[in-house]
């Protein structure tokens, strides 16, 4: 047999080298785990889990709060006090379909007493007495008081005072006369009165109404309050920055008392709106700013119109200074409020709105002007009003500009404009009265801790963080963060639990806060704590050590050690490539020489 | 006529003052509180041949409930700053170039107050618990890098500032103080800086600042000094004073004309508002409701004995607008203040003053008591030496023996000198030369406070009361030091360009910069307080540069790349060893006629 050297051989070939190249190659892939595991960025470990357990908890078990409404019944003749109660409950879950969303009364009761004047029912769960004990006087005295009378009689008898407790009554007096005129009365308290002749399944009706759609709704359609812009800051602060703008103050220059100003207007609105944000209140006056966009005089309105859609030219951050970044650290919010004086050349300025019509109150709300700023850095924005001074013309006879201060009557008209901002952030609020409806506190600070805790901020907020950092793997997270957030979750806990106890103390002791002056306030505490929850949950990541978070990204990683396995990597891999390709070549040369071997 | 080459003193103000806008407010018990804003420009003839412009800017809010909250004329931010961080007093320095003592002056309240070391300097005053003075400095720093476009945010880092205990007088143990030499300055400074104004540069003095003219300045300092000053003995009535200035030094275009017989370039050069800042002052109706220009010139002619009044006729110089009143020093260089109202000149649209010179006239600014320099000894990149060389200067030495005659007289000099950690002081290598002969160190200090600087923790601070005598000649201090080692992370960019250590502070606190004039019942301008208000002398000396041993920034990555070479030359050889026993078989194979060493080295292997 002729054996052809460079085509066959006659042993297999050794497979020893193969191996041998392989085991260096091999013990690099062993050592990479340790390198990688050494060259590993450091995470602080984070309460991930108790995170997300905690919001799924909460998820799955939306917060309810629980009410207690009352119904009073003068001069009917029902028979069953318990029947009329179900009524009521039945007439309240068709009127009001969500009542299982949180922030909603989720869990209801309602408890009735029947005064007909010689007998009197009521339902085991009352808390008013039976006879009701002003009920003459109500009865008597309802036609004649004024409204206000009427609402501070009742706040007497009930003891509904504020924040104690929350039992909504409804007091419907039958007028006897069929023909009389029916007046339902909602009150400033947690109270309303129906007068007049009132037929007994009218009155049902009329009743559940106002449960459902005043005291648990605060008189606002659908769903109110998650889909709307809420300018409360995470800290739960808000900055109203008010700014007088003299544009040209060679012709004029006007000045304002803005402390008295914030004293007799603003404080008792902010007062009574403690529990849900922080407000504080700040003003400057700023000369010489002009504005930068054109306006075009129109000779049939006899004015210089500027259009809305101009608003980001209006306004030109540049030249206004309205900045407040010291007074607003960390998340609270500013709105910026504005009173622009145009210029002598310019005056009387108006509005236009997109549309082509003028601006009614010759300003702009934050609505337009948010879209406006969309993509500018001035996103924080209340609204702003152009004033135009009663005498348009400047006075060429005097040396020095005429001074005119803007009284509060002239700043009070110039906040109809302004209101419509603050209403945007109380929902429901009256603004020309000295304060609040109670009813309609309890409604927002029960949409807020909802807000707060739930659906955007809160809980989520915090899920949402955990997530972001579990997603970035490779996110140096030190020590410090890692226990601040521990730190945050914590008192979090802390607060959601606080919140969910008061509520249950709300409706367990419903009663005796109801009668005790001392329970004041306990409903606002909820709302409290439920800011404070929110606010720490932000705050764990607003922390200034996470801003200057270092992110080690995977190609950095890749770059530093690069040269090491490029350099290394050259005389390891490829004697085992070739040491296997002449492996092949040998065994197959062994092949044929042993195909050639069995043939012949 | 003669030339006039005088040795003297000629000390030349040009202020215009202009009291913008007081706005009040009653409050509830019917108290009327102003808030009042004043700005004045003051314009001075250096003796070689340049102009000082220094603008001072003036605004004051009463401390009450509402401070912080509703302003008509104070800047909200700085009042915010103020409440946020309980700030009783600051000042915050940007400068650019160095303060020329020997020329400019160093003994007058412009030089005291306004000549500043370069970058910037910061210092503060807390009125909180002594822990918690560095959490509100903390702050302040960053609060304040945010509201000028400035890196005071390195300020943070308990390396860069101290706690200086006599230098300031104002100091109530929790002051802090830090400066940043290699801060640059420019217009991104400027603009927020003017932002606090209530008009900005839009009108009034401001609008004089054209920032080529500034930044093209021989030297040019932006301060911002706020103060709280109590107007009686109720704490309530306290009023904020934030005084923000402009200090430049310019070099005036000369204006063509005037004389013919004397060479140009003897001559003084006559300038003119425009001419400095090729902008003329706006008399214009407006927030503008009073504009004073006080115009004042000193002159102390020891020589000859000229009275002022020839000065003034015959001598010297020619205003383009004739001064209204006239203020005369008299403590120091019995000098002479010209006054002008400006109501005068209100029905002229544009105000531009200006100066012509006559005739040459040769004058020399007062000087500090001791003129401070600094410098560095030794040589490589072991050790070093910091030297303070304090010169007594002639205008002071006949002050110093008029006022002690008979007694033995001596005079207070405070030192402070901040060193940074990586700079390792052997404090107690301090030596004394006194007239260049080495003293006992006891014998001329009084005070000594010494903090050692912290490896990467806290900087050393040196704090000196001397007592000098009078007849001094020259003074130096001496004290060595080694350098230290940076971690590699520590370097900042361009390393090799070497490390700054800040400026020393000189303060005479025996000496009274303020002026003295004579009519005290002259209304007064917040300028022209200042600079009647009685204080310390104060000069800073030079930066010094400092070069390190910089390692090789490459030095790492050529680690690893060598070591990466080595890994691959052993792994190389290594696997190029183990099959080179292939090789050599295949070797065998083709040899045949090497049967016999083959089956040598494989004694089982069979070839057929």
């Amino acid at each position: 047999m002729e054996l052809d050297p460079k085509t066959m051989r006659t042993t297999k070939p050794g497979i020893k080298p193969v191996i041998l190249t392989l085991i260096v190659p091999f013990s690099f892939i062993l050592g990479f785990p340790l390198l990688w595991k050494s060259v590993e960025i450091y995470r602080s470990p984070l309460p991930f889990c108790g995170i997300e357990a905690f919001s799924s908890q909460l998820d799955s078990k939306p917060l309810h709060f629980r009410c207690q409404f009352q119904a009073m019944f003068l001069g009917f003749n029902f028979t069953a006090s318990n029947d009329v109660a179900e009524a009521i409950i039945n007439k309240m879950s068709l009127l009001n379909p969500n009542s299982s969303q949180c922030g909603n009364c989720g869990a209801y009761e309602v408890s009735v007493v029947i005064d007909s004047g010689t007998s009197c029912m009521r339902t085991e769960n009352s808390k008013a007495q039976c006879p009701f004990k002003c009920g003459e006087e109500v009865a008597f005295f309802g036609g004649k008081l004024s409204d206000e009378n009427v609402d501070e009689l009742l706040r007497g008898c009930l003891g509904n005072v504020d924040g104690g407790g929350n039992v909504y009554s409804v007091v419907v007096v039958n007028g006897g006369d069929k023909e009389a005129e029916v007046r339902a009365v909602v009150g400033k308290y947690r109270h309303a009165w129906i007068l007049g002749g009132v037929l007994e399944e009218k009155a049902l009706s009329r009743v559940a109404e106002i449960f459902a759609k005043v005291f648990m709704n605060g008189r606002s359609e659908g769903d109110s309050i998650r889909a709307k812009f809420m300018p409360v800051g995470a800290d739960g602060r808000i900055v109203l920055s008010f700014s007088l703008l003299n544009a040209e103050p060679r012709d004029w220059i006007y000045d304002w008392n803005f402390r008295e100003i914030d004293e007799i207007l603003l404080q008792p609105v902010i007062q009574s709106l403690q529990p849900i944000a922080n407000i504080t209140v700040e003003s400057q006056v700023l000369y010489h700013t002009q504005k930068s966009s054109f306006s075009y005089w129109d000779e049939v309105l006899g004015s210089h119109i500027s259009s809305t859609k101009d608003l980001p030219f209006f306004v030109d951050s540049n030249e206004w200074h309205l900045d407040t970044s010291v007074a607003a650290g960390g998340r609270s919010k500013v709105l910026q409020l504005l009173v622009y004086i145009p210029s002598a050349k310019e005056c009387p300025l108006q509005l236009e709105l997109p549309n082509g019509d003028l601006s009614n109150t010759n300003g702009f709300i934050s609505r337009v002007i948010h879209l406006a700023f969309k993509f500018s850095l001035l996103n924080m924005w209340g609204g702003g009003v152009v004033w135009n001074p009663q005498s348009c013309i400047k006075d060429l006879e005097s040396k020095d500009p005429p001074r005119h201060m803007i009284s509060t009557q002239v700043f009070l008209s110039l906040m109809n404009c302004h209101c419509l901002v603050t209403r945007q952030l109380n929902e429901v609020s009256v603004f020309h009265r000295d304060s609040h409806n109670v009813w309609e506190l309890d409604v927002l600070s029960q949409n807020h801790v909802c807000l707060n805790l739930y659906s955007l901020f809160g809980v989520s907020f915090l899920k949402f963080n955990s997530m972001q950092v579990q997603s970035l793997p490779r996110m140096i997270i030190t020590d410090e963060i890692g226990k601040q957030v521990i730190v945050n979750a914590y008192w979090m806990i802390f607060w959601l639990e606080t919140v969910v106890y008061l509520q249950v103390m709300i409706s367990l002791e419903a009663a005796k806060f109801a009668q005790s002056n001392a329970s004041a306030g306990i409903y606002d505490a909820s709302a409290v704590s439920s800011r404070q929850a929110r606010a720490l949950a932000e705050d764990s990541f607003f922390h200034p050590s996470v801003m200057s978070i270092s992110y080690y990204s995977y190609w950095h990683s890749v770059s530093i050690y690069a040269p090491y396995f490029l350099l290394v990597i050259k005389p390891v891999i490829l004697p085992v490539l070739s040491e296997w390709k002449r492996y092949k070549q040998e065994n197959m040369k062994f092949v044929a020489w042993k195909a050639k071997a069995k043939v012949t | 006529m003669a030339l006039l080459s005088r040795k003297g003193t000629l000390f030349m103000l040009f202020l215009f003052s202009i009291f913008l806008l007081s706005a009040s407010a009653s409050n509830g018990s019917g108290e009327e509180e102003e808030e009042e804003f004043w700005e004045e420009l003051l314009l001075k003839p250096l003796p070689d041949r340049k102009v000082l412009s220094h603008f001072h800017f003036q605004n004051e809010a009463p401390l009450s409930d509402s401070f912080a909250r509703h302003h008509h004329l104070f800047p909200k931010s700085i009042a915010q700053l103020v409440k946020k961080f309980h700030i009783k007093a600051m000042e915050l320095s940007f400068t650019q170039g160095r303060w020329n003592y020997e020329r400019w002056g160093g003994f007058d309240p412009i030089s005291s107050h306004n000549a500043k070391p370069p970058g910037v300097e910061l210092w503060a005053v807390f009125d909180v618990p002594p822990h918690q003075v560095d959490a509100s400095w903390k702050d302040l720093t960053h609060a304040l890098s945010g509201l000028f476009c400035a890196s005071i945010n390195f300020l943070e880092s308990s390396t860069t500032y101290s706690a200086p205990k006599w230098t300031f007088q104002s100091a109530l143990g929790s002051l802090r103080y830090g400066t940043l030499p290699r801060e640059a300055v420019c217009t991104e400074n400027l603009t927020p800086w003017l932002k606090l104004l209530p008009c900005r540069d839009k009108a009034g003095l401001s609008a004089l600042m054209d920032r080529p003219s500034i930044y093209k300045s021989f030297y040019h300092s932006q301060r911002l000094h706020l103060t709280q000053a109590k107007t009686g003995a109720d704490p309530k009535n306290s009023r904020v004073v934030l005084e923000q200035t402009l200090t430049v030094v310019l070099q005036p275009n000369i204006l063509t004309g005037g004389t013919n017989y004397v060479s140009e370039a003897k001559m003084q050069p006559s300038w003119s508002l425009s001419s400095i800042f090729g902008r003329k002052i706006n008399v214009e109706r407006g927030l503008v409701t009073q504009l004073e220009n006080l115009q004042s010139s000193t002159a102390t002619f020891a020589a000859n004995g000229t009275n002022l009044d020839d000065f003034g006729r015959n001598v010297g110089f020619e205003l383009s607008v004739n001064p209204d009143r006239v203020l005369k020093e008299v403590e120091k260089s019995s000098s002479i203040l010209y006054e002008y109202p400006i109501k005068v000149h209100k029905d002229s649209e544009q105000f531009d003053l200006g100066i012509t010179w006559k005739h040459p006239v040769i004058w020399s600014t007062p000087h500090a008591p001791l003129y401070a320099s600094r410098f560095l000894m030794g040589s490589g990149n072991e050790r070093g030496a910091i030297a303070i060389c304090m010169k007594s200067t002639e205008s002071t030495q006949g002050l110093v023996a008029a006022n002690y005659v008979d007694q033995r007289c001596n005079f207070q000099v405070n030192v402070l000198q901040i060193v940074p950690w990586y700079i390792k002081v052997y404090y107690h290598t301090l030596q004394l030369f006194v007239d260049e002969k080495p003293q006992v160190l006891t014998d001329f200090v009084e005070r000594m406070r010494v903090s050692p600087s912290e490896d990467k923790v806290s900087p050393g601070l040196m704090e000196l009361v001397l007592k000098l005598p009078c007849e001094v000649k020259s003074a130096v201090l001496n004290i060595e030091f080694d350098k230290g080692f940076l971690h590699i992370d520590e370097y900042p960019p361009d390393a090799n360009q070497g490390f700054d250590i800040p400026s020393a502070i000189i303060s005479f606190p025996d000496f009274n910069a303020g002026l003295q004039f004579s009519d005290n019942s002259i209304s007064k301008t917040p300028m022209l307080s200042k600079l009647q208000e009685r204080s310390p002398v104060i000069s800073y000396t030079e930066v010094l540069l400092v070069p390190l041993t910089t390692p090789d920034f490459s030095m790492p990555y050529n680690v690893i790349t060598i070591t990466c070479t080595v890994f691959a030359l052993y792994f190389g050889s290594l696997l190029n060893a183990l099959r080179r026993r292939v090789g050599e078989e295949e070797r065998c194979l083709n040899d045949k006629g090497n049967t016999q060493l083959f089956q040598f080295l494989h004694p089982k292997t069979q070839v057929t």
